[in-house]
């Protein structure tokens, strides 16, 4: 009943990225170096990503004006909520948004709403992967289910954040498995991953990116992805196992499937002229080789989607988070 | 001896000319963000990351370790000349290296910290070199107790340790970790204490705080002082370094503990600004003359500074194995890495063999380049004493802003730094120490996060903090620390009663 | 802590080979009267204290404060620390009522007071121009200002001095580094 089915948004997407290619020159450009709002902490899979958009602005000359990356993680991201939100008619400041935009005010009564900003575009989906430690024995979610199902004290997970899109796939999991965790949610990724490594935790939901390192290393494994599909990328990752060798958690039993945007936006009451000039900065952005590499390398799936298409999905998106957020009791009273 | 081929080929990489040009290029702006209040090393780096994205990977990263290396070294010209802690590990330097300043010995107490900052850094470059990859493993061993373990031994070292009333420590101590707690509490996600502001849901920064209670209280109070006093010039000739270093050999063995503490600290997450405290306590705890510590003592700066580069340098030593920064600024440099695609992890040792062994060697030429520097160039700093205090003081207050301003680019942080300026003001005339609220800022999240991430995994137990020989160690010695007055107040008794003649005559205690 | 606050030269100096002898014709005399006393500050700090106590344990207690079947929920720790600190502060409160020697020693003399507004002051008016003029204009005002009235330094050093600390800031952070700071009406006819 739960599961998000954002692929095919993905699909409308490449096909829009592959229409509009002949956009009018905005007239409108930036004065003042402008801000990349990172709604994380450094390091994050956030950070990164603006990180690799400042170096392919700078290195194809993308934009005159030079690009600053702003960390304003405080308060689990809500800090670069209201900071954009108070920033109405300010063209020089783009937030580089994931499911938090949904999930926050829901959790933690922050008073925002991803309505009251300008969207510009959605530039990447990441994926959600269950891994255990490489020394467990389990090799498919069933067999790790049922161990989960008669451990007592239970299997501890790990995870980003709580009341966020980790916390909700382990309840989703829950659900579907019958089997209960001791959720622990973690600062960040990174920590979750070396947890992982450590045999603190049972296991951990991250983004591919996230323990990307520890996997080829083989200390981890990787029991399925919560994906319609495979992840496409068949070059070798971790030993002769390549992101695409990774079943599907549906195809292994366990129907849970998630999926998380990465967009930008800009605050809100900014000139059609200046949404424009984003909308055109950030498509060539997707253009360069710098983001298809970061794409592949972090087992990101490309995409690209603006105005209506873009503002349709985000609310279906929305309206499936918000579900999954009831469901999970986590939105606060 | 597999390493020390691998160091020499390190050393090949970095033995060019634009390499060397960058280094020095790196120290000079990292002295500059170090001896800048509030400017510091996190930020310092960070500000400076985007200058290097135009370098390959190892030039960037030589030369963002030694902005890294410069800063460590910077922040000890302010604590000594002004009493200003240009970062807040140099907070513990300030206790002996000012009163050396007052006493006109400012020349040798800058060698002094200079030279145990180098010796602090190069002991840990050596022992990155050598642990590298047991370490790794060992740091894997480190769940949310034994985090939490360490966090309570660094806290229960100053109630216990310290000087000061015990219930004033105790509302310092409690007023850092409440502040700390202020905004999103990651572990249930709700938002607490901020009574429904904006402002305050990002928390109270420890960094802002630190500006505040540091720089704007002392040039409050620094007004107040009759301000006719004798100050010392403080160019460096190399006989007071030949005399400094000739003293030096005597303090081996506060050398080698806060050598030791240091690692310990910075390959444990406890960092830079815990290493130096305990360096420093440590170092009057085993004083034959611990009452003259304070007074400028010169173990009294090499305690500290020993420590607090120790940590700073073995910070990078997690970053680099896995990927967990040990402190603040590592967290930038690994964000540094990682735009040049390269993801700190035990795999990089392998896969990345020639930038992790040039950035090793690059530890150990940058301390060495950053020592001769400094020790040269400090006679330019030592200039800012000869410059009236009515130029310097609305200088520094700026300086403060800006810095307080940039940490988060926010307009509330510039009020909250002269809000902390106003009780670091009446905290130090009214006897309230400010090292634990500070300690406790930095580190309160992290310890309450890993205290319940402990009693989650564990249902509940408290027993956990005794599971296995490690967390038990860490734990015992923590309350062991915290009842320290106590139980040296017994072993005193004990002793008098071996003795029954002599404590007659000295009386109840 | 420091122990002792720094003592830093303020006029004329004379320069004696390796020391600088500072004179300070403006410094607060020794018997000047105390504005109030040691003890005093101390019991209104311990009383702001217990007050900031119980206002955040009132608020941890409505986020909850106990101890659920996985540990502590997310008021447990604050509440708590409030406790200890109303406590601490209490204890505080009742020794330095009874304590002779506070209630012996100034917090502050007239002539100390004087001088702590005289940099106090211009930081308040400092920080509400940043708000208006921007970080740069406010910085140039604040050290010109500070120089001409506090160290009555003659005209152009104060307002050269006061610029090129200025150009400097504003080189380093805006120009060279990028570095987002407030800004004003000035900066924005010059388009920056």
């Amino acid at each position: 009943m739960t599961m998000l089915t954002t692929a095919r948004f993905c699909g409308a997407a490449a096909l829009a990225l592959t229409l509009a290619t002949g956009t009018a020159s905005a007239a409108w450009e930036p004065t003042k170096p402008v801000e990349i709002v990172v709604a994380a902490g450094a390091g994050g899979a956030s950070d990164q990503m603006a990180r690799m958009m400042q170096s392919a602005i700078q290195k194809n000359n993308l934009m005159k004006q030079p690009v600053v990356v702003s960390l304003k993680g405080g308060a689990s991201g809500a800090e670069a909520l209201m900071y954009m939100k108070g920033s109405d008619g300010d063209a020089n400041r783009v937030l580089i948004a994931y499911s938090l935009i949904y999930m926050l005010p829901l959790s933690a009564k922050v008073p925002f709403n991803w309505r009251d900003l300008t969207p510009v575009a959605v530039i990447a989906f990441d994926e959600f992967v269950l891994w255990v430690n490489a020394s467990t024995p389990y090799k498919t979610v069933k067999e790790f289910a049922d161990a989960a199902k008669a451990a007592t004290p239970p299997f501890k997970m790990g995870g980003t954040g709580s009341k966020r899109e980790d916390h909700v796939l382990t309840v989703l999991l829950e659900k579907k498995t019958g089997a209960k965790f001791a959720y622990l949610p973690y600062t960040s990724g990174g920590e979750a991953a070396t947890q992982l490594v450590g045999n603190h935790t049972a296991s951990n939901v991250n983004n591919p990116s996230e323990n990307l390192e520890v996997w080829r290393a083989g200390q981890v494994r990787p029991l399925c992805v919560f994906s319609k599909e495979r992840i496409s990328y068949k070059g070798k990752v971790a030993g002769d196992t390549a992101w695409g060798d990774i079943p599907t958690c549906k195809d292994q039993g366990v129907d849970v499937q998630y999926q998380m945007l990465r967009a930008m936006f800009l605050p809100g009451k900014v000139t059609a002229e200046q949404t424009a000039f984003y909308e055109d900065l950030f498509k060539k952005v997707t253009q360069t080789a710098e983001y298809k590499e970061y794409m592949e390398k972090q087992a990101l799936k490309p995409a690209f989607m603006t105005g209506k298409d873009m503002v349709k999905f985000l609310e279906e998106d929305d309206t499936l988070n918000k579900g999954l957020m009831t469901d999970a009791g986590f939105v606060a009273q | 001896m597999e390493a020390f081929g691998l160091l020499l080929q390190g050393f090949g990489v970095l033995l060019t000319w634009k390499i060397l040009a960058l280094m020095m290029v790196g120290l000079i702006l990292g002295i500059f963000v170090g001896v800048l209040p509030g400017l510091g090393g996190p930020n310092g780096v960070a500000i400076l990351l985007p200058l290097t994205f135009t370098m390959d990977p190892t030039s960037a990263i030589v030369m963002l370790s030694c902005i890294y290396w410069g800063a460590l070294f910077g922040g000890a010209i302010t604590s000594i000349l002004f009493n200003i802690p240009g970062e807040a590990w140099s907070v513990a330097t300030t206790f002996d290296g000012y009163p050396m300043a007052q006493k006109g010995q400012a020349a040798e107490a800058l060698t002094a910290a200079f030279t145990s900052s180098f010796i602090g850094s190069l002991f840990a470059v050596l022992l990155i070199t050598f642990l590298a990859p047991s370490v790794a493993t060992f740091a894997l061993r480190f769940g949310p107790p034994e985090f939490f373990a360490v966090y309570l031994l660094t806290f229960c070292s100053f109630v216990g340790l310290g000087r000061e009333d015990k219930h004033k420590t105790i509302i310092s101590l409690t007023l850092g970790l409440l502040l700390a707690g202020i905004g999103m509490d990651t572990v249930s996600g709700q938002l607490r204490m901020t009574f429904g502001s904006t402002e305050l849901l990002r928390g109270v920064n420890f960094l802002v705080a630190v500006i505040g209670l540091f720089g704007i209280s002392e040039i409050l109070l620094t007004m107040e002082e009759k301000l006719a006093l004798r100050g010392h010039t403080a160019s460096i000739s190399l006989r007071t370094v030949w005399k400094v270093w000739r003293e030096m050999p005597r303090y081996w063995a506060t050398l080698l503990r806060s050598s030791i503490i240091g690692s310990w600290l910075g390959v444990t997450p406890g960092g830079a600004i815990a290493a130096s405290f305990m360096g420093y306590n440590l170092a009057k705890r085993f004083s034959r003359d611990p009452k003259s510590f304070g007074t400028g003592r010169i173990e009294g700066v090499f305690a500290p500074e020993t420590a607090a580069h120790a940590s700073g340098t073995a910070a990078l030593l997690p970053m680099l194995a896995l990927g967990i920064p040990g402190s603040g600024t590592a967290a930038i440099l690994l964000g540094g890495l990682m735009v040049w695609g390269l993801n700190p992890g035990p795999l990089m040792f392998v896969e990345h063999k020639d930038f992790v062994w040039g950035l090793i060697a690059s530890m150990y030429l940058g301390n060495v380049v950053g020592l001769v520097i400094v020790l040269t160039t400090v006679p330019l700093f030592a200039a800012v004493l000869r410059v009236p205090f009515s130029a310097i003081a609305p200088m520094i207050l700026v300086s403060c802003a800006i810095g307080a301003f940039a940490i988060q680019n926010a307009m509330f942080d510039i009020w909250l730094m002269l809000l902390f300026g106003i009780v670091g003001y009446v905290f130090k005339k009214i006897g309230i120490p400010l090292a634990p609220f500070t300690l406790a800022l930095v580190l309160g999240n992290r310890a309450e996060s890993s205290f319940r991430l402990s009693m989650i995994g564990a249902g509940g137990d408290l027993t956990v903090f005794w599971s296995n020989p490690l967390v038990g160690t860490i734990t015992t010695l923590a309350f062991t620390l915290l009842f320290w007055p106590v139980i040296s107040a017994l072993f005193d008794r004990g002793k008098r009663l071996l003795l029954p003649a002599k404590s007659e005559r000295s009386g109840p205690a | 802590m420091p122990r002792d606050s720094g003592a830093l030269l303020l006029c004329a100096m004379a320069e004696s080979e390796a020391e600088i002898v500072v004179e300070d014709p403006d410094a607060p005399a020794a018997d000047s009267p105390a504005v109030t006393s040691i003890r005093t500050v101390d019991m209104v700090v311990s009383v702001l204290l217990v007050g900031f106590a119980a206002l955040m344990a009132f608020d941890n207690w409505r986020t909850g404060m106990s101890w659920a079947f996985d540990g502590p929920q997310a008021g447990y720790f604050p509440f708590y620390l409030s406790v200890v600190l109303a406590g601490a502060a209490i204890y505080g409160l009742v020794t330095s009522y009874r304590s002779k020697s506070e209630a012996g020693t100034a917090f502050v003399t007239r002539d100390q007071l004087r001088r702590v507004l005289q940099v106090f002051v211009p930081t308040l008016l400092f920080i509400l121009g940043t708000q208006w003029l921007g970080i740069y204009v406010a910085s140039f005002l604040l050290v010109a200002g500070f120089m001409r009235y506090v160290g009555r330094i003659a005209w152009w050093k104060c307002v050269l001095t006061s610029f090129l600390f200025t150009a400097a800031m504003f080189v380093t952070f805006d120009v060279a580094f990028d570095v987002i700071m407030p800004k004003g009406p000035l900066e924005a006819a010059f388009g920056r």
